[in-house]
């Protein structure tokens, strides 16, 4: 069928347009670059409709599109094929990622207008592109490995774009390090489910392919938990969970639009979908499902807390991604896996639009990152002002805004699955983000500017390629979410049905594995035959009604305390300070002082390990010493004892000759 | 006592084994030369013994080549040895080692 | 008389190399060698080759040796400064060797019964200039050919050594 081709182009047309931007370089004008880099993602977006509208039209238990472009690997029973698939889930990551990257292309053009490296810039975005649809697309578990390489690549590329400058180049490889001890988790993982699956494949089955993992998950049960716990160290890495967050606040070093493209609304959501593509495997496992949500929650809230203090815009927004990353972990974690990718989505649209709603204040500041010397622009840059206060309404979860009902459907099921602790956890977390948000947003837009006269002049509102984008973020930051209309509110839930085939033992038993209250949902879910939207009508909705609505009056709570404390009365947080709560600020503003702890106990062990052992004893001594130089000694004392025989003397040749003559005589006779 | 082609063999063998010696033993290169002669002759001796035995006259044919070669050989070394002699004034071989490592 | 001769004519021989060995003067080493070859020369005789004993003493005590003398008389002189002690004495085990494994190949060789004797008397013509030239020019003709070549360019090499250095046309 003709959509199935369609799958290889939506993957390799980025890929075309990175070899092309990447290649010609210089060669290209900005104008020809910059137009083929956003019609490649733009090829790949509607690509996607497309498929998505075939998917659309086929039954619901089938709707999978594959497209195989080769055998990559065959080694007797150990096969992988070159497979992408489209199914729902698939369809609507590949949406996400290639629309909004679309809109983050178009931004670039005028934030990268005046950039060297304008090319380069685009060909590193569009080879993201490629690789997170690898990713996405993939359809066994080496495919998402290799997009996940792949995006660890591009981050590094861009978040060191600014190459020139050291910290920008370390904090490249801060992150690419990082991601790397994440990986080696996620590789121990995949090589625990290889070792055990296959013996019991033959050599037509695709080893990791998702749909042969999920038939035989039985067989990977009595592993499940350490498998799964294996492939959350991945996901902790790459998705920035703790203890592997710390790249995300220093990623910062890169330019604007890579902070919203890969660090707000893609790359950083690919553990989440790791997750939920995986969910068949995690439901096997309670203990990994309680870890996964606990570490989301202990995330959610300590992220949450470490921007409250942070003075640079950009800082601020990425611990708040760190937060809400932890608020994905946490859905997944209670087996609300379609919740999970709810968000995943909402959070692109606000998340990306927070980010390049900064961009536009950081381009109109002229490059100044710091909260401290801004303030009042929000009649100097109407347009982003808007867009980002839009923004900052989804992200507090303030209905009708989108953020509302991915962010409240998650604390509905966490409370409903019976975990109080981390609902309440994330209740917290909410308020404290709105408190942020609002915090961020007066700082920025209200009260008298701050920065300096030469500043003040060249304040300016965005140009057109820029404000577009945000404008349509913001749209869909409204209206996004409104495909989740929950049923207790009278909508269809028609997000969550789409996805349901994909979840669909994964929602049942996650119920049931993780809930340890709610008496009531426990007999239901004894009986197997119980479907899903059965279940559905069972929640006591009177309860949802009142959390949802509690959720609201609790953001709004911390939206006016924000404007209050920081517009209305800006001497509060100094009182604060002075009255002993210095050290509390302090504490939050470096971050816990987590980076420190970690060089502390690993990067300087590591690096006198390094130093003394590594280098002055294996390097230097055992091989320079003893292989190179030792093997040259051996030689030359070789050669200077064979040099005995070279010694020019005739006669002593004469006498070697007479004594071979000697042996063989010698051998004749004794021979016979 | 009759003469068999063994007293003959074991004459060449010494004849050679003196050959041999000698070579090894002295300096003086015109000498070593002589001995090489010696050696030769040596072999000649085999020939002609095992020519008697058969009763084939090719051995004989064969000395004769011998001598011819040895000839040859003797002419060129000594034409090499006095170009030597007239270069390094010596023909001491012992002070011909610049051949040496 | 066959045995007498034999014992005779090898014993010269030995007599002969020894000599030439241990001579410390060249000249007189040279002079064994002659007295060397024409003993071989008897052999040759002894074992029924009269044409070969003539060629012997004709080629190589007449023009070998004569050679030699020449080109000693011209060089060095009959003593060699280097030579006047022969050989430290701590080297002759070394140098020993050889003759030794020889030596006991030949003892061996006697104390085994393996003696082939000869035929009591050679066929008739044997050793004759006349079958030596039959088959030199007959069935051995290639090799007779082939070795007047190389006479022809050890002449020739001879001559180019032997000349020096002379304005050569290429220079």
């Amino acid at each position: 069928m003709q959509s199935e081709i369609l799958l290889r182009w939506i993957v390799l047309v980025p890929l075309l347009g990175a070899a092309l931007n990447g290649l010609l370089n210089r060669r290209l004008s900005k104008q020809v670059a910059g137009l083929m880099a956003c019609a490649s993602v733009g090829v790949s977006f509607v690509l996607s409709v497309v498929v998505f509208l075939r998917l659309t039209g086929m039954e619901a238990e089938n709707r999978l599109v594959q497209d195989t472009l080769g055998t990559w690997m065959q080694l007797g029973h150990f096969h992988v094929d070159l497979l992408f698939s489209m199914d729902q889930l698939g369809a609507v990551m590949a949406l996400v990622v290639t629309g909004v990257g679309f809109l983050i292309h178009i931004y670039s053009l005028g934030y990268m207008a005046h950039d060297d490296g304008f090319q380069r810039y685009f060909a590193y975005l569009n080879l993201f592109i490629f690789a997170m649809m690898t990713l996405v697309l993939g359809g066994n578990l080496l495919m998402l490995f290799v997009g996940w390489e792949g995006v660890g690549l591009c981050s590094y590329l861009l978040i060191g774009f600014w190459f020139n400058e050291d910290a920008n180049a370390s904090a490249g490889k801060k992150a690419f390090i990082v991601n790397r001890i994440g990986d080696f988790g996620f590789l121990i993982g995949m090589f625990l489910i290889g070792t055990i699956l296959l013996p019991h494949l033959n050599g037509d089955e695709g080893l990791f392919s998702f749909t042969v993992l999920r038939e035989h998950a039985g067989l990977l049960a009595p592993s499940a938990t350490a498998i799964c716990l294996l492939l959350f160290v991945g996901a902790t890495g790459k998705s920035a969970q703790i203890p592997l967050y710390i790249w995300l606040p220093d990623a910062m070093a890169g330019p604007t639009p890579v902070s919203a493209l890969i660090h707000a609304a893609t790359m950083v959501t690919a553990g989440v979908y790791m997750i939920a593509r995986l969910n068949f495997l995690f439901v096997l496992s309670p203990t990994a499902m309680a870890v996964v949500a606990a570490v989301g929650g202990v995330t959610a809230i300590f992220a949450a807390t470490i921007a409250l203090a942070q003075n640079d815009i950009k800082k601020v927004l990425a611990y708040s991604t760190v937060s809400q990353l932890g608020y994905m972990m946490l859905a997944c974690g209670v087996g609300a896996f379609s919740v999970g990718i709810f968000h995943v989505m909402t959070h692109a649209f606000f998340k990306a639009l927070l980010f390049l709603g900064s961009g536009s204040v950081i381009h109109a500041m002229s490059n100044e990152q710091d909260m401290r010397v801004m303030g009042g622009l929000r009649s100097r840059l109407p347009v982003t002002y808007a867009t980002f206060m839009a923004a900052t309404l989804a992200i507090a979860g303030v209905f009708p805004f989108a953020g509302f009902f991915s962010k409240d459907e998650i604390l509905w099921k966490a409370w409903s699955s019976g975990n109080t602790v981390l609902w309440a956890i994330g209740f917290l977390a909410a308020g404290l983000t709105a408190f942020y948000m609002m915090r961020l947003v007066v700082l920025t837009f209200f009260g008298e500017n701050r920065a300096s006269s030469e500043v003040r002049k060249h304040i300016h509102e965005s140009p057109a390629t820029m404000t577009i984008p945000l404008v349509v973020l913001a749209i869909l930051s409204l209206v996004g979410g409104w495909i989740g209309w929950p049923h207790f509110m009278g909508g269809g839930g028609w997000f969550e049905q789409w996805l349901e085939p994909v979840f669909a033992t994964g929602a049942q038993a996650g119920v049931h594995g993780a809930h340890t209250g709610a008496a009531a949902l426990d007999v239901m879910v004894q009986n197997a035959q119980m479907n899903h939207a059965a279940l559905e009508t069972m929640h006591e909705t009177g309860m949802e009604w009142t959390l949802a609505i509690i959720s609201v009056l609790w953001a709004i709570l911390g939206l006016v305390l924000g404007w209050f404390v920081y517009f209305k009365r800006a001497g509060i947080a100094d009182a604060f300070k002075k009255a002993g709560g210095g050290f509390v600020y302090r504490l939050l503003l470096n971050k816990y002082y987590v980076d420190e702890a970690y060089d502390a106990a690993f990067i300087r062990p590591g690096y006198r390990l390094s130093r003394s052992v590594l280098w002055k004893g294996v390097d230097a001594g055992l091989i320079d010493g003893v292989l190179v130089n030792g093997s040259a000694l051996v030689v030359y004392l070789l050669g200077s004892v064979l040099r005995l025989f070279q010694n020019g003397m005739i006669r002593f040749y004469a006498w070697t000759f007479t004594i071979g003559v000697a042996v063989f005589v010698l051998y004749l006779s004794f021979s016979s | 006592m009759e003469i068999t082609l063994t007293h003959y063999l074991v004459l060449a063998g010494l004849v050679f084994i003196t050959g041999m010696v000698g070579f090894v033993v002295r300096r003086n290169a015109l000498v070593m030369m002589m001995c090489i002669e010696l050696m030769l002759c040596a072999t000649n001796i085999v020939f002609a013994a095992f020519a008697r035995l058969h009763g084939d006259g090719g051995g004989h044919v064969f000395v004769l080549m011998n001598f011819a070669v040895a000839a040859s050989e003797a002419a060129i070394g000594l034409a090499i040895l006095v170009e030597i002699y007239r270069r390094r004034r010596t023909v001491n071989v012992d002070d011909l080692k610049t051949l040496m490592e | 008389m066959e045995g007498l001769l034999f014992w005779f004519c090898g014993g010269m021989l030995l007599l002969g190399g020894v000599m030439m060995v241990l001579q410390r003067s060249a000249v007189v080493s040279a002079v064994w060698l002659v007295f060397a070859f024409i003993s071989a020369a008897g052999i040759f005789a002894v074992l029924g080759g009269p044409f070969l004993a003539v060629m012997q003493v004709l080629v190589y005590a007449g023009a070998i040796m004569v050679l030699f003398l020449f080109v000693i008389m011209m060089l060095q002189g009959p003593v060699l400064e280097g030579e006047r002690r022969l050989m430290p004495a701590g080297l002759w085990p070394l140098v020993a060797v050889p003759p030794v494994a020889v030596l006991v190949l030949i003892i061996g060789y006697l104390r085994s019964d393996a003696t082939v004797a000869f035929a009591a008397s050679p066929p008739a013509g044997f050793g004759t200039v006349e079958s030596v030239a039959g088959l030199l020019l007959g069935r051995y003709l290639l090799a007779f050919e082939l070795i007047s070549i190389v006479l022809l360019v050890a002449l020739i090499g001879a001559l180019a050594l032997g000349r020096g250095e002379r304005k050569l046309p290429w220079k």
